[in-house]
């Protein structure tokens, strides 16, 4: 194997390690509401989700080659690498997609560990920024686009992100209030059989957006790879493999179940009954498939998040933790500058081993970090067992909750 | 931040707001809306079961609750299926590369303009 072909083949590994992350990092979105209120079993709610999150990646006909291209320059327009990393240049670029994958990842495990659902587009364009400005400087970074479009770390991360959950708790907002109100005084057995149904429906529609819409990026960050490498040339279509592996690695992903994730989003918010439920999945359902529709990217996170937040001030009476949802808030206006911030470093110390030691290097941190995240997470798991426990505040890295995130009234 | 990027910026923030406004009002009319037309279906469910669905009544009315409730019930069932198609139609799309219109009322694929 030449030393070209083994940091391919480390990148392609890391991109499958993302996508398998993205996976667990986002099962709750589309399956938390229905686990919370009993609609589905914590296990069929993650098998659901799985097939259907591998059902949409192969749907995925239509790959966008040119992913990176919101947030980096490394890519021409039709999806091939600039000049400067074709030839001797592509292991640069090779390095920068690493480091920034990895960025992704750590960030991805890290919050998982806390139990915050965060955005895996953000912790993937994050520390792809910061391997570009490690690797290139600040001009190596898109940063407003060239406004005739929308575009740009400002136009296709920041400003949807401050956006998409607002709408989207603006939506279920209404729709939660719509729906105590219609069904006043009917049986409780209609109201909570009825919509349990409808919660598995529109669970099924996130979980199916959400394959076609996040296992895309991966295809496409490792089809650049290839074609960086000279293993690749066709620009208007990917590699049926990389279809396979990177449908096979979310929904794989999504199957192992993000428990602790599922866990915040379906009790640790707002305690969620099945209206509430179908309504926030509906509201998220509406907001994704509107939003790609017209073109916008958005992240299914901020989305799913906003709609529970606006579950709970649809209904009268509805708790809502707000000492959580701060917790949260944070963690996405961080994600984008940390997981920059280990795509940085992670080029800066990959660049130090050469071709071939740094690509090594650089996946011996990973593996290291992740297994030492995991090990933390093994102090207080969570599990398809106890998700529905009573809610008795947000994990903490050594084991055990943080003060004043159990309870709380609104 | 030269001047151009100021610019770009500015523009980025107008097709934002236009978008979300765009976004808002879907799902407010879709979203919001599907949710209430369920709602009543549901209603409509709890009317059929001879007036024994509303909680505090006895069973008069049985065998008219039951006709208009089942009526009520299929036709918001029928409005929510669209709505569901409709949506998978856009994921579909999506993946596919293609459009999706809604020009004679049931979604169709088109190639993208």
């Amino acid at each position: 194997m030449s030393p070209e072909t083994l940091a391919l083949v480390i990148v392609v590994v890391t991109a499958l390690g993302f996508d398998f992350t993205n996976g667990f990092h986002d099962t709750g979105n589309a399956m938390a509401t229905s686990i919370a209120t009993g609609a589905l079993t914590p296990r069929v709610a993650v098998a659901l989700s799985a097939v259907l999150n591998l059902v949409g990646a192969f749907l995925s006909v239509e790959v966008a080659l040119t992913v990176t291209n919101a947030v980096i320059k490394v890519q021409s327009s039709d999806g091939t690498p600039l000049t400067e990393f074709t030839g001797s240049g592509a292991d640069k670029l090779l390095m920068i997609i690493l480091a920034g994958l990895v960025g992704g990842i750590v960030w991805n495990l890290l919050t998982w560990l806390l139990g915050l659902p965060s955005s895996s587009s953000h912790a993937l364009f994050g520390g792809l920024i910061g391997a570009a400005v490690a690797g290139l400087g600040f001009s190596g970074v898109n940063w407003v686009g060239d406004g005739s479009a929308l575009d740009g770390v400002v136009g296709k991360v920041i400003l949807p992100a401050v956006l998409s959950p607002v709408v989207a708790g603006a939506v279920a907002a209404l729709a939660t209030w719509l729906v105590y109100r219609i069904t006043v005084g009917v049986a409780e057995r209609f109201v909570r059989d009825g919509f349990r149904w409808g919660q598995v429906g529109t669970a099924s529609l996130v979980s199916l957006a959400h394959g076609t819409g996040d296992a895309q990026k991966t295809m496409g960050v490792i089809t650049l790879a290839l074609i960086a490498s000279g293993h690749w040339t066709d620009t208007a279509n990917i590699p049926l493999w990389v279809k396979v592996v990177c449908a096979v690695a979310i929904a794989s992903g999504t199957w192992i179940g993000g428990w602790r994730i599922i866990r915040t989003l379906g009790k640790g918010l707002v305690e969620i009954d099945s209206p509430q439920g179908m309504a926030a999945e509906a509201s998220s359902a509406v907001t994704i498939l509107a939003s790609s529709h017209l073109g916008f990217a958005l992240s299914t996170t901020h989305v799913a998040t906003g709609s529970i937040l606006g579950t709970g001030l649809g209904r009268p009476g509805a708790e809502v933790r707000w000492s959580v949802a701060m917790r949260m808030v944070t963690a996405w206006v961080i994600t984008l500058p940390a997981a920059a911030v280990v795509g940085a470093i992670m080029f800066g110390v990959g660049r130090l081993f050469g071709d071939v030691g740094g690509p090594i290097v650089v996946l011996a941190i990973l593996i290291a970090l992740a297994g030492f995240i995991y090990a933390r997470s093994r102090h207080e798991p969570v599990d398809a067992n106890n998700v529905n426990d009573e809610w008795d505040g947000m994990p903490t890295p050594s084991g055990g909750t943080l003060a004043g995130t159990a309870g709380g009234v609104a | 931040m030269n001047a151009l990027e100021a610019s770009a910026f500015v523009k980025d923030l107008g097709y934002t707001l236009d978008g979300a406004w765009k976004v808002l009002l879907a799902g407010l009319i879709l979203g919001a809306g599907l949710c209430a037309v369920y709602a009543v279906g549901i209603r409509g469910m709890a009317l059929s079961a001879a007036g024994s669905g509303e909680a505090g009544q006895g069973g008069q009315g049985g065998r008219q609750g039951n006709a208009i409730g089942y009526v009520i019930a299929g036709v918001c069932l029928l409005i929510v299926l669209y709505g569901i198609v409709s949506g998978i139609m856009i994921v579909l799309g999506s993946g596919l590369g293609k459009d999706v219109t809604f020009d004679h009322v049931i979604p169709m694929f088109t190639e993208k303009s």
